[in-house]
């Protein structure tokens, strides 16, 4: 216990921190600049100064130590004029042009010069002068405002990782730059521009656009994008977003985002949103009323339920649509289509991987929250890079490493890079194997656990299939980190469920959660995977995950639903498809996504959907999918709805409507206008009246409310009792497949810069990554006789691309690379995909590829 | 007074290990192994060597601050920068006598459990670096560095980091971050650097001739050591004496010797007879003194009360042709450039001050422009994050304080009424 005086009061600390902390806990506010809470002290401004008794010189208050007994002084004559110099100094090569930058009305600068400034200027000397950088498209940096607080940096580079910035020069020489001209290291969170004090930092996206105080609404909501579901603010002007912020503190980012949060949503505002319903009318699309094209899909769906039955109409859910949406539509399917052919996008990642972890630990044991990343001593990846797919969770290994956390990695992870300190990379066809090789080698070392026969068996069967000696270099070093962790974390991406032999690396990952006791985490790159899970946009369970197969639970629904659901599981995604390939299904209904470009075998999958008798889709853009629709009727997108979001550790949050939208419908109003059609009437007024319903049925979310939900820390599961899991069999493993003839793989890039097909109509995002590029290494680079920018023709047994290269340094194999953003680009319209056995997730490693100078 | 520190220079090859061991080299280093370090530290204690880098601190109260840190490996690192205008003391050894330093490098390491060593070279001393590498190398050769020096058992490495020009680097703790390859600029403190310092071990930054102090102590004990010039401060003091003097250069002399002798006696008095009219004692950071106060004694107690500072004991003498304004001008120049930029007062003021400065040498100094400078000097002293701005603020209000007439005329005249010269 600490005790010391400021301004007479006495301050008694249970931990110690700085005298500005300290102050601040009783009340007594001390002016600052440098200082900022996510950051460590500089003490560089000296504003802070204050005067301690004993000591000789003034003290920064935000460096200097609480101590037993200190008494301090923060305001008095010698500190006025201090402080006053200070700012003095401060102003004098100051522009003072906040008649024309942005920050004024909330810059710190002329906050800190109002209260405690001096009332004239004495400076009489010329300005310095710096001219205003251009050369970013996203951040304008004018360094004659800059004040050297160096908050930015180390934001930069104690919080984010980045590193891209510095300050060049010095004395009054010093101004922050990027460490390359180009934007080389930028990851372009905005992190800087958050904590920039003065109109340093800018982003170019509203630039002299508005003021601050212009600003006249605010709405803390939740970012669209990824499984993280980063906390942000909305500040509208005039019913139109004027710009989004983090709220330092607030949510799981707790003030930080990432480029696709912070930039990402000025796709809600593209000119090629969907405007009115479109309708076929002889082959093509053409505009219709809501009623028209309404009445003409329920029409249809009950004409093809009743003349072929409810299994021949499926439904593809949104990970990118809130719980309520997809409870609507799952409610939908089941009670008024008749049908369990339920799935999403998420099959070919998130959900796949989710089922055989739950059937093989039980329910919630990837319900871990980010935060305890942190506190890790090893935290082991596997299956993708963290900082590329789920940002802000990325951050968290960057920051458990900056602690002394080790960080061990089995694949690829490029923003990991700098922070890893044992890395393998198995050859293609190789990685489920060295998976399985890791899980051997481990519990040669620790034994079984004897908790769960069947995983025990599991992996002694593994031990005895791989010798003592392993087959990759350094996979001895990541066992061994392994075994000598008291704590450890697996973040596990999506990459190696997408194999043919998938579930088998998700059999390894879940046998080294268990021997090791570690805490697992599923990357997610959809914001609403996990709550499509939970509220029943499966083929296989109710909401709630409740069994569906399980007599008592479909009866309870059929209860509260007042009607019957179909006894038999419905079937998956691609076997969805694939149904539509062969006319098992004649109708499917689309909700908020885009199969044709977001899965693998682009060709296959819109061949297939164009055999269908009908398609409806349901979306905010005229998609690839959306194209070659029956009906395509528009519907609401982010910031122009609300509904509950469930993030990757299970935290249910709202989004909430900030604009209102000119046109569309919000996609649960538009499944219940169907359904009520069809004679099956939703009587939900509001959004919140779904999720009054969900709390009643499912036990996961038992008793949530929006009040509740505001209120923060709803962490899954609320209040419910989460089913056990129980594996009765292992299902047989598939072997490894694949010839190892080709000089190059194709794989699947996920860009930090974009997500989906959202971010292609985002400005901004199209700025920092205006076009796909084939990623290839050095090594491909010299063998191909390639440069940077070089045009290339990729073709695959598929079909082909052209695209330019870009090197990358961090692919050590003969892997190349490419995204899935880009129109008529994509990766996936170059795969083709082999269904693995189990968890019905498309296997797309190993697709050889030619790589032609274009 | 007999030679120790600058012994045997006039040798050609004094920097040549076989002629440093002729001259007795290298046996204070078998007598301090044959002791136990933490008798070594006694004696370092006993001998009263205070740090000759500039503070003047208490050179066993350093280290016995590392050594009660539990944390290893721990660093000992040579602060060769020598970057203070008008300091030229550390060179001789440098380039002269480099065994002497590693000698005491040996015993500090011995002393402290140090295993690692680093001289950081100012980058300006190209000469130096061949030099001490060479030495180096020879030491190595001759197994008075490595891992089991001298057959004891006793390990340590030593290298060369070379500086890239910046003052603020021979601070320690910029230093530290210099030699961690990092932008030199002061860290916080606390925690020092005896705690927390290089890689965040604990390192200990001594001066080159702090160091080189070491062997004497060694060879004729604490205690006889301390009998050597003035009782607060004793030992042998290396003065580097540049400007308007018949003998400039660097002098080994007793602690305490009064400022008056240096430049009369030893440095051969005024050139060309002229009339003396200011001196910088202890290099450009420390308050300049009029003529009737250079009778004081030069050491890290009486400066102060002098109203100056012994810093590294770098004496400017300047002759009645020297415009003050000129010389403070010139100096805020220095200080603008090497202001490391991370305090504001430091950053923001030595810029306005040099353009005040500037524009009164030029003639357009207007009234009240020497109460601003005295204010803005006021603004910075005492509020900077290190010693360096507070430096700048000093030489301002010390030669307004002594030479206020002339800062007037200045203004009055609107030109300077001396001949263009420094
Ligand atoms: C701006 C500034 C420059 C300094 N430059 C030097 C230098 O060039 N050489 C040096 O030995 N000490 C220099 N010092 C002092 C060092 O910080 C440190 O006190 C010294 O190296 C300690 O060694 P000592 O205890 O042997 O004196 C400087 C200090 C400041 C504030
Ligand atoms: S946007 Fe992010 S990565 Fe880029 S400079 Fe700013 S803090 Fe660094
Ligand atoms: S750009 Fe902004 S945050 Fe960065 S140093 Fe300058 S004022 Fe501080
Ligand atoms: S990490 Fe995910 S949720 Fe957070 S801002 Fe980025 S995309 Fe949005
Ligand atoms: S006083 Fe401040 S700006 Fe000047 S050198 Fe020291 S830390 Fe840097
Ligand atoms: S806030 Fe303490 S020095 Fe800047």
């Amino acid at each position: 216990m600490i005790t010391l005086t400021i301004n007479e009061k006495e301050v008694t600390l249970d931990k110690p921190v700085s005298i500005l902390e300290a102050a601040r806990q009783a009340g007594i506010k001390i002016p600052t600049l440098c200082y900022h809470e996510a950051l460590k002290p500089y003490g560089g401004c000296r504003l802070c100064v204050v005067e301690v008794e004993r000591m000789p010189r003034l003290q920064s208050a935000c460096t200097l130590m609480a101590a037993d007994g200190m008494v301090v002084t923060t305001e008095s004559e010698v500190i006025s004029k201090v402080r006053r110099g200070i700012l003095e100094f401060l102003l004098i090569n100051h522009p003072l042009d906040c008649p024309y930058c942005d920050k004024a009305g909330e810059c710190e600068l002329q906050d800190l010069v109002n209260k405690y400034g001096p009332t004239v200027g004495r400076y009489k000397e010329e300005k310095r002068k710096v001219p205003e950088s251009h050369k970013d498209q996203i951040l304008a940096r004018n360094m004659e405002r800059c004040v050297v607080c160096t908050r930015c940096v180390r934001m930069c580079n104690d919080v984010q990782g980045a590193s891209a910035i510095t300050i060049i020069g010095r004395g009054d020489r010093s101004r922050m730059e990027p460490f390359s001209s180009a934007s080389f290291n930028c990851e372009y969170c905005g992190n800087c521009l958050t904590v920039c004090p003065v109109g340093a930092i800018l982003s170019r996206l509203y630039i002299h656009s508005f003021r601050p105080w212009q600003v006249d609404k605010e709405v803390e909501t939740i970012c669209s994008y990824c499984g993280v579901g980063c906390s942000l603010v909305v500040q509208v002007r005039d019913d139109s977003i004027k710009r989004v912020i983090p709220e330092m503190g607030l949510g799981v980012n707790k003030g930080l985002l990432c480029s696709r949060g912070r930039f990402g949503y000025e796709y809600i505002n593209s000119r090629e949103r969907l405007k009115t319903p479109l309708v076929k009318k002889n082959g093509r699309l053409e505009e219709s009323t809501w009623s028209e094209a309404l009445n003409l899909v329920a029409e249809k769906l009950s004409e093809i339920k009743k003349g072929e039955g409810g299994s021949a109409i499926a439904g593809i859910a949104s990970p990118r649509c809130s719980n309520e949406d997809n409870y609507a539509f799952q409610k939908f399917m089941r009670m008024v289509c008749g049908s369990n052919n339920i799935d999403s996008v998420s099959r070919t990642g998130f959900a796949a991987a989710q089922k055989f972890f739950e059937a093989l630990l039980g329910q919630g044991i990837t319900a871990n929250i980010i935060e305890g990343l942190k506190n890790s001593e090893v935290i082991f990846v596997v299956g993708g890079d963290p900082t590329s797919v789920n940002p802000i969770l990325g951050l968290s290994i960057r920051e458990a490493s900056r602690r002394g956390a080790k960080i061990i990695v089995l694949g690829n992870a490029k923003g990991l890079d700098r922070f890893k300190n044992v890395q393998v990379i198995p050859p293609v066809f190789k990685d489920v194997d060295a998976l399985e090789e890791l899980l051997a080698g481990v519990s040669r070392v620790k034994g079984v656990r004897g908790e769960k026969l069947d995983i025990d068996q599991g992996i002694r069967a593994l031990s005895e299939k791989y010798s003592e000696k392993m087959s990759l270099d350094g996979l001895e070093e990541l066992k061994y980190a392994l075994l000598d962790s008291p704590s450890t974390s697996i973040v596990f991406g999506m990459d190696l469920v997408q194999r043919a032999n998938g579930h088998r690396a998700i059999f390894a990952v879940a046998g080294l959660t268990y021997l090791l006791e570690a805490r697992l985490y599923l990357l997610s790159d959809r914001p609403n995977e996990q709550g499509l899970i939970d509220v029943g946009c499966v083929p296989d369970m109710l909401p709630g995950g409740r069994p569906l197969n399980i007599h008592d639970f479909k009866t309870k629904f059929e209860t509260a639903w007042g009607g019957s659901i179909p006894d038999k599981d419905g079937v998956t995604l691609l076997e969805i498809i694939e149904g539509a390939r062969n006319n098992d299904i004649k109708a499917l209904y689309i909700m908020g996504e885009n199969p044709v470009f977001n899965l693998p075998d682009g060709p296959f999958i819109k061949d297939a959907l164009g055999s269908l008798d009908f398609l409806v889709v349901q979306d905010i853009f005229l998609t690839e999918t959306a194209e070659i629709a029956d009906v395509v009727l528009p519907a609401l997108g982010w910031s122009e709805k609300s509904g509950t979001y469930t993030n990757l550790e299970r935290r249910i949050q709202l989004q909430k409507k900030a604009v209102n939208a000119s046109s569309g419908m919000e996609d649960w109003k538009i499944i219940s206008e169907v359904s009520g059609k069809m004679g099956y009437k939703m009587a939900y007024s509001e959004v919140e009246d779904i999720m009054d319903e969900i709390a009643e049925v499912s036990p996961l979310y038992r008793d949530l409310s929006y009040r509740e939900i505001a209120k923060g820390n709803c962490l899954w599961p609320y209040h419910g009792e989460p089913l056990r899991g129980e594996i009765h069999e292992l299902p047989a493993m598939a072997e490894s497949a694949g010839n190892y003839g080709s000089d190059f793989y194709l794989a699947l890039e996920k860009p930090l810069f974009h997500s989906g097909t959202l971010s292609r109509r985002s400005q901004a995002l199209m700025k920092i990554c205006p076009e796909p590029t084939l990623k290839i290494s050095g090594a491909a680079a010299e063998k191909l006789g390639m440069q940077d920018g070089d045009r290339v023709k990729v073709s695959t047994s598929t079909g082909s691309s052209e695209v330019s290269v870009s090197i990358d340094e961090s692919i050590k194999d003969n892997r190349v690379l490419l995204s899935n953003n880009f129109e008529g680009r994509g990766v996936f319209s170059l795969l083709t995909y082999k269904l693995d056995p189990v968890t019905k997730a498309p296997g797309i490693e190993g697709c050889e590829v030619e790589i032609q100078k274009g | 007074m007999e030679k120790f520190l600058l012994k045997n220079i006039e040798n050609p090859d004094s920097a040549d290990i076989n002629e440093y061991l002729k001259a007795g080299g290298y046996k204070s280093l078998s007598k301090a192994l044959g002791i136990e370090p933490k008798d070594v530290v006694e004696e370092v204690k006993n001998s009263g060597l205070r740090g000759r880098g500039g503070a003047g601190f208490p050179t066993a109260m350093k280290w016995k601050f590392a050594m009660a840190d539990p944390k290893f490996p721990k660093y000992l690192i040579c602060n060769a920068d020598e970057g203070e205008p008008g300091t030229f003391k550390d060179r001789p050894i440098l380039e002269k006598n480099p065994h002497l330093l590693i000698e005491g490098m040996l015993i500090s390491g011995y002393a402290l459990g140090s295993e690692f060593g680093y001289i950081y070279l100012r980058g300006e001393y190209p000469d130096a670096n061949d030099i001490l590498n060479g030495a180096i190398k020879q030491a190595y050769e001759k197994n008075y560095l490595g891992d089991n020096i001298l057959g004891k058992g006793v390990k340590f490495h030593l290298s060369v980091h070379q500086g890239a020009g910046a003052y603020i680097c021979g601070e320690e703790t910029a230093l530290i971050e210099s030699i961690e390859g990092k932008k030199g600029q002061p860290r916080n403190k606390p925690p020092f650097p005896v705690n927390v310092g290089a890689w965040s071990m604990p390192t200990i930054v001594n001066n080159v001739e702090t160091l080189s102090n070491l062997p004497y102590i060694i060879e004729i004990g604490g205690e006889a050591y301390s009998k050597i010039g003035s009782n607060e401060c004793p030992g042998p003091k290396l003065f580097s004496i540049s400007g308007h003097v018949e003998r400039p250069g660097v002098y080994e002399l007793p602690m305490g010797i009064s400022l008056k002798d240096i430049i009369y006696n030893h440095a051969g008095g005024i050139k060309n007879n002229a009339k003396l009219k200011a001196v910088i004692p202890g290099g450009i950071s420390t308050p300049v003194l009029p003529p009737d106060s250079i009778d004081c004694a030069m050491d890290f107690v009486s400066m102060p009360k002098a109203g100056s500072m012994l810093g590294s004991g770098a004496v400017i003498v300047m002759d009645d042709s020297v415009c003050m304004v000129k010389v403070t001008h010139r100096a805020l120049k220095f200080f603008e450039h090497e202001s490391c930029g991370k305090c504001v007062p430091c950053r923001e003021g030595t810029d306005w001050l040099r353009k005040i400065l500037e524009r009164m040498e030029s003639g357009k100094g207007t009234e009240g422009d020497i109460e601003l400078l005295l204010d803005i000097a006021g603004n910075m002293s005492g509020k900077t994050f290190c010693p360096l701005g507070d430096g700048a603020a000093g030489v301002v209000t010390a030669m307004i304080k002594h030479f206020r007439d002339e800062f007037e005329e200045h203004i009055k005249n609107k030109k300077c009424s001396l001949a263009d010269s420094y």
